[in-house]
């Protein structure tokens, strides 16, 4: 039943509302050695989709999932968990016998890392738009089916802005940017109240 | 989805989706690429435009990424930390499809050993994709000076960056295994500016962890893969870190936690040691190691005490009601999972049960009711009590029961009839849900679950329980008003069968006739048929009303119907019974199975031999598809079973044949008998009567796996040995290889043995012996015995690259010892199900009755009586294998077939008094003296 292997994610996968990709990358499942059998519970057990297949497997999962504000289901043998914001769904999938709090845990913290990148916006425009910060907080937080970190801020912390075209020091574009304006005072009230929300539920 | 139709829509969708085009991005990235000087912005755009691409699952062939990957690598001479971070991530990911990939792996070694700190743990990471056994190596002191780096996020790299290397360079990365656990109990704090980096932290560095501790979680795995060979080393690295909370981070608990549980499947005397470990983390800030803790506990839940296992619950009840979802929904897939083997234990939080029926996720209220469903039904074999609480379950499903989707409605249908059928004496209200379920609105899968469930009931509740009258009249209700003609089809034949045999046939004739005036011509062909079984079995007056009926369908405006009711009639009218109404069938998987064989044979000069397909008696028939619903209701908690058992792939496999049963039995018999008939020594033995599941006499790993399987030709009394070899060592060549059988029981005589003459490396091959069964006489001890088993052969070594063996080299002789083999009572039986079993077991001719102390059979009764049924291959009938965990009595009742074709029924009562378990067995039969014999071979 347990998987012993680092090898914890099968999938992550974003969604637009229509069900199309926006990004979806498989992870390779352990290799396996032959000799080793002690290997033969980890998440290889379950065959590796064919890209044909994936699309199939996106279609059913979104099926199952969008609109569906439940958090997670078991679909054909995968643990499969999600979350949506506006009109996009972020799906971690993972093998069946996987600690459900902790791959949900991943799913929602990915979201707020990417929400923080995002500056609130987490949409399809937007994703499209910066695709960079995307691409790069999912390597940060999942490398190779591997959970790389977990803490949203630590997860943000590690992806790079995009090079200003005005300034040159990354530094200085911090405290350059310090955004006072209404809007930008806006966006931190909701996050620190999104934020005091999470940890007060975290302690219950 | 067809590729074509992808490739449409995608085309359709372009615009909306912004997806680049695949040309435009890969001219543009080699134009933009290889511009002096680089604008860093533009390209760190680009590039993501590339893996928007590639992870959109476009794939670009070797030769187009290779160049990509060239010009993405002049990137390397602009210092722009944003965008060398993208240029990492872009080689990462090209590096699976293309060429000469490790002509980078200078620039990045570069960067890993004077880059900014900011893209360091990517160009470690990176590194690991492109490197090839060849080139680790060099890599090694690069990869051990980042792993006891100072700053978490680099050793978390270089440490995950090692762990994909595992497959392809083992032993390099064996030798950071010191760097690794200096690692593991270290303190790794982020530096001062980790999180200057994003505009949102700034300066407010105050409220932000100072480390996350994943260095332990990655170091925790990694050691894992370079010591699980050693379990002393593994036992103490667990015991250390579990004192004192040396593991912070609640990803590494969990790792601890699947290390200790996998030791302690592979041991189970650690458990005295690794408990206490294993029970502190139930109670932990963090839901998730809790779960993983109850997850492990549970998993080895026969190891452990009952007031511990209270423990468990006790945590899994804490977790139902927390907020999150995810947590909740654990908790109770594992209480569920507890519910299939032990629904008792469960039973105190049958409050919290009832509460999560009304959850707002429709798969935990699913999992309650069906986890509550279990639990009733234990609560009303013990108690009277448990009637109320099933009136109440049944009240709030069926409020339930509008809100929810139809495939969930379908797992509770599943959940209720299995409860019906294990626990026969609910099935009243359990059937009057279904049929009122059956009443509401719904598509046909819906319907024909249910129908499907009710079909069940029908076959395997016994007949005195009245349950199939109260369904069968429910049924005749339902197709008065069904719109599904198929379901109605399936309902008219089943009245067919099972209503003349009730006490007022007439009342179902007249539902059928309506459907005969009412419906189309599909449902009045099959009416026809149903009535004209009532004409012939019920006969009298009834057969002339029927007779009366069926010639008014004469006239039906439809061939088919008229052409059955004039086939029904003259059958009728000519007494041709067997015509219309068979109790035999054939084996429809075995008719199949020859009749493919017999197309792809292409010779059809010779006719078809109906004849060889074996004819099943509804008994038989029944005996099949209630161990196949059995089997079903206890997958859920085999699956896990198989599971658990490490190194068993083919061991698993085994398991399955197994259990998928009797229908592969005979698929297998078949096959067994095709390949025995094709041996000219064995052409004059008759008819395979049975064949055992295969038995492995030695170990999987060693240098020779035996396996055995026993063949029985009755007719003939003939015993064939067949023993598969299989030699695993690569060096050597086995010849003249035979098995030394030695009987305990002399009336056993050996007929003949077939050799194998050679079997090189990783070949398998067969050796028969040929054994004549004594006959069931008074005499000696019957047709039980043990073989003692010696594997002799020749022994050559291998010499040259081809597998060729010196011919000079004689060789020389070896023998090899393996396992017993042992002929049970269980070999010469067959389970069949019947409802009745008292009044069957009250019919049978002999009887004998014997007394055993089971000392050696395990301390609980349900694992007794597991090792009881198991090697008898009877069915246990009544739900009788079902033995709640703490009652101190037990009565089994076993029913089967011998292989002479009477009927053999054990009463087993078991009753453990003072720590001793006692059983008597009251076996009765119909084959003279193999009664005895079962009584011999009991333990």
């Amino acid at each position: 039943m347990s998987n012993v292997s680092l090898k914890t994610v099968t999938a992550t996968i974003i969604l637009d509302s229509n069900g199309s990709r926006l990004y979806a990358k498989y992870y390779t499942p352990e290799a396996q050695t032959s000799t080793n059998a002690s290997n033969s519970n980890s998440p290889s057990a379950i065959p590796t989709l064919s890209p044909l297949q994936q699309l199939e497997f996106e279609k059913n999962v979104f099926k199952k999932v969008f609109k569906q504000n439940q958090d997670i289901i078991l679909y054909d043998n995968h643990l499969i968990t999600y979350k949506q914001s506006n009109d996009i769904i972020l799906i971690l999938v993972a093998s069946i016998h996987e600690n459900e709090s902790m791959i949900y845990s991943l799913t929602n913290n990915l979201i707020e890392a990417l929400n923080i990148l995002l500056d609130n916006t987490l949409d399809e425009a937007t994703i499209l738009e910066k695709y960079d910060l995307v691409s790069l907080c999912i390597d940060e937080t999942i490398d190779d089916g591997i959970i790389l970190e977990i803490d949203p801020a630590i997860i943000v912390s590690r992806v790079t802005n995009p090079r200003n075209a005005n300034n040159a020091a990354v530094g200085e574009i911090s405290l350059n940017k310090i955004d006072l304006s209404e809007k930008g005072l806006f966006n931190a009230l909701s996050f620190a109240s999104k934020k005091i929300g999470e940890r007060l539920q975290q302690g219950l | 989805m067809s590729t074509s139709s992808y490739k449409k829509s995608d085309v359709g969708n372009r615009g909306a989706h912004g997806l680049p085009d695949k040309m435009v991005v890969f001219q543009e990235c080699l134009q933009q690429f290889n511009a002096s000087p680089v604008n860093a912005k533009k390209c760190r755009l680009l590039l993501g435009e590339l893996l928007r691409l590639i992870y959109h699952g476009e794939n670009f062939p070797a030769a187009e990424s290779t160049t990509l990957f060239f010009s993405i690598s002049k990137l390397f001479q602009h210092k722009d930390v944003s965008l060398r971070q993208m240029v990492y991530l872009a080689i990462k990911e090209l590096s699976s499809t293309s060429n000469d990939i490790l002509m980078v792996t200078s620039s990045i070694m570069k960067d890993i050993q004077a880059g900014d700190i900011i893209y360091k743990p990517n160009a470690i990471r990176t590194l690991g994709k492109v490197l090839d056994p060849s080139t680790v190596s060099a890599s090694e002191r690069l990869f051990k000076n980042a792993i006891v780096e100072k700053n978490p996020i680099l050793s978390s790299a270089a440490l995950i960056s090692s762990y994909n290397l595992l497959p392809i360079a083992k032993d390099v990365v064996k030798r950071f295994t010191n760097e690794t656990l200096e690692t593991l109990t270290s303190y790794k704090q982020f530096p001062a500016n980790q999180f200057q980096l994003h505009e949102y932290y700034g300066s407010a560095t105050t409220n932000l962890p100072s480390t996350s501790y994943m260095y332990q979680y990655h170091a925790l795995g990694l050691l894992y893969h370079l010591r699980n060979h050693d379990k002393m080393a593994l036992m103490k690295l667990i015991t250390s870190l579990s004192e004192g909370s040396q593991l912070k981070n609640s990803l590494s608990i969990i790792q601890l936690l699947r290390y200790i549980n996998k030791i302690l499947v592979d041991d189970e005397n650690l458990i005295k040691i690794l408990y206490p470990i294993l029970s502190s983390y139930l109670k932990h800030k963090s839901d998730m190691v809790e779960l993983e803790a109850c997850k492990v506990l549970i998993n080895l839940g026969h190891l452990i005490k009952d007031d511990e296992f209270m423990q468990i619950i006790t945590c899994l009840q804490k977790l139902l009601s927390v907020p999150r979802t995810s947590t909740r929904f654990a908790a109770i897939r594992l209480i569920n999972k507890i519910s299939i083997k032990h629904p008792e234990k469960i039973m105190v939080v049958n409050l919290e049960l009832e509460n999560l029926i009304n959850d707002s996720n429709r798969s935990i209220q699913t999992l309650a009711i069906t986890t509550l469903l279990k639990t009733m039904g234990v609560g009303t074999v013990e108690s009277e009590s448990g009637g109320e609480s099933v009136d109440r379950l049944i009240t709030k499903m069926t409020s339930l029961m509008d809100e929810i989707t139809e495939d969930f409605k379908i797992v509770i249908i599943e959940a209720i009839e299995n409860l019906a059928l294990k626990f026969p004496s609910k099935h009243k209200k359990l059937v009057s849900f279904l049929t009122d379920l059956l009443r509401d609105d719904g598509t046909l899968t819906l319907k024909s679950s249910i129908v499907d469930a009710l079909f069940d009931l029908i076959k395997f509740l016994s007949d005195e329980s009245g349950a199939k009258q109260l369904i069968l009249m429910n049924l005749c209700e339902f197709i008065e008003d069904c719109e599904f003609t198929e379901l109605s089809v399936r309902i008219l034949h089943l009245l067919g069968d099972e209503g003349p045999k009730t006490s007022n046939p007439s009342y179902y004739i007249r539902h059928i006739y309506n459907r005969l005036v009412l419906e189309n011509s599909i449902i009045r062909s099959s009416a026809i048929i149903s009535l004209s079984k009532f004409a012939v079995i019920c006969g009298g007056s009834l057969s002339e009303n029927i007779e009366i009926l069926l010639k008014r369908c004469l006239n039906d405006v439809d061939d088919e119907v008229r052409d059955r009711a004039v086939l029904a009639l003259s059958f009728i009218s000519n007494k041709k019974k067997e015509l219309i109404v068979k109790e035999e069938r054939y084996n429809l998987n075995v008719l199949e199975s020859k009749l493919t064989h017999y197309l792809n044979g292409g010779d059809f000069s010779k006719k078809f031999e109906i004849e060889e397909v074996p004819l099943l008696t509804t008994e038989e028939l029944k005996s099949m598809e209630y161990g196949r619903k059995m089997r079903k209701l206890d997958n859920g908690s085999e699956e896990e079973k198989e599971e658990t058992t490490i190194d068993s792939k083919d061991q698993s496999n085994d398991n399955k044949s197994g259990s998928n049963g009797n229908i592969d039995q005979t698929l297998r018999l078949q096959a067994f008998s095709a390949e025995l008939s094709a041996i000219p020594e064995f052409s004059t033995f008759g008819n395979l009567t049975t064949s055992s599941q295969s038995i492995y006499l030695t170990d999987k790993e060693n240098e020779f796996v035996v396996s055995c399987v026993k063949h029985f030709f009755i007719s003939s009394s003939k015993l064939v040995l067949q023993y598969n070899i299989l030699n695993t060592v690569d060096h050597m060549i086995l010849q003249d290889i035979s098995i030394v059988t030695q009987p305990d029981n002399e009336l056993y005589q050996e007929d003949l043995i077939i050799q194998l003459d050679e079997l090189k490396p990783q070949q398998q091959g067969t050796v028969y012996v040929v054994y004549s069964i004594p006959a069931l006489t008074d005499e000696g001890e019957g047709i039980l015995s043990a073989f003692g088993n010696t594997l002799n052969y020749i022994h050559k070594e291998i010499i040259d690259e081809e597998g060729n063996i010196d011919p000079s080299d004689e060789g020389w002789a070896d023998d090899y010892q393996i396992e017993d083999l042992v002929i049970t009572p269980g070999d010469f039986i067959q389970p069949i199900y019947n409802s009745n079993f008292a009044s069957i077991f009250e019919q049978l001719p002999i009887e004998e009755s014997s007394m055993y102390n089971l000392k050696d059979f395990g301390k609980t009764l349900p694992a007794v009586v597991e090792k009881l049924t198991k090697p008898l291959n009877m069915m246990a009938l009544d739900g009788s294998d079902y033995v709640p965990d703490d009652s101190a009595s037990h009565t089994l009742k076993l029913l089967g077939k011998d292989v002479w074709g009477g009927k053999v029924a054990l009463l087993v009562r078991i009753a453990m008094t003072n720590g001793k378990l006692i059983a008597k067995v009251q076996a009765k039969g119909e084959t003279e003296k193999f009664v005895d014999v079962v009584l011999d071979g009991f333990v």
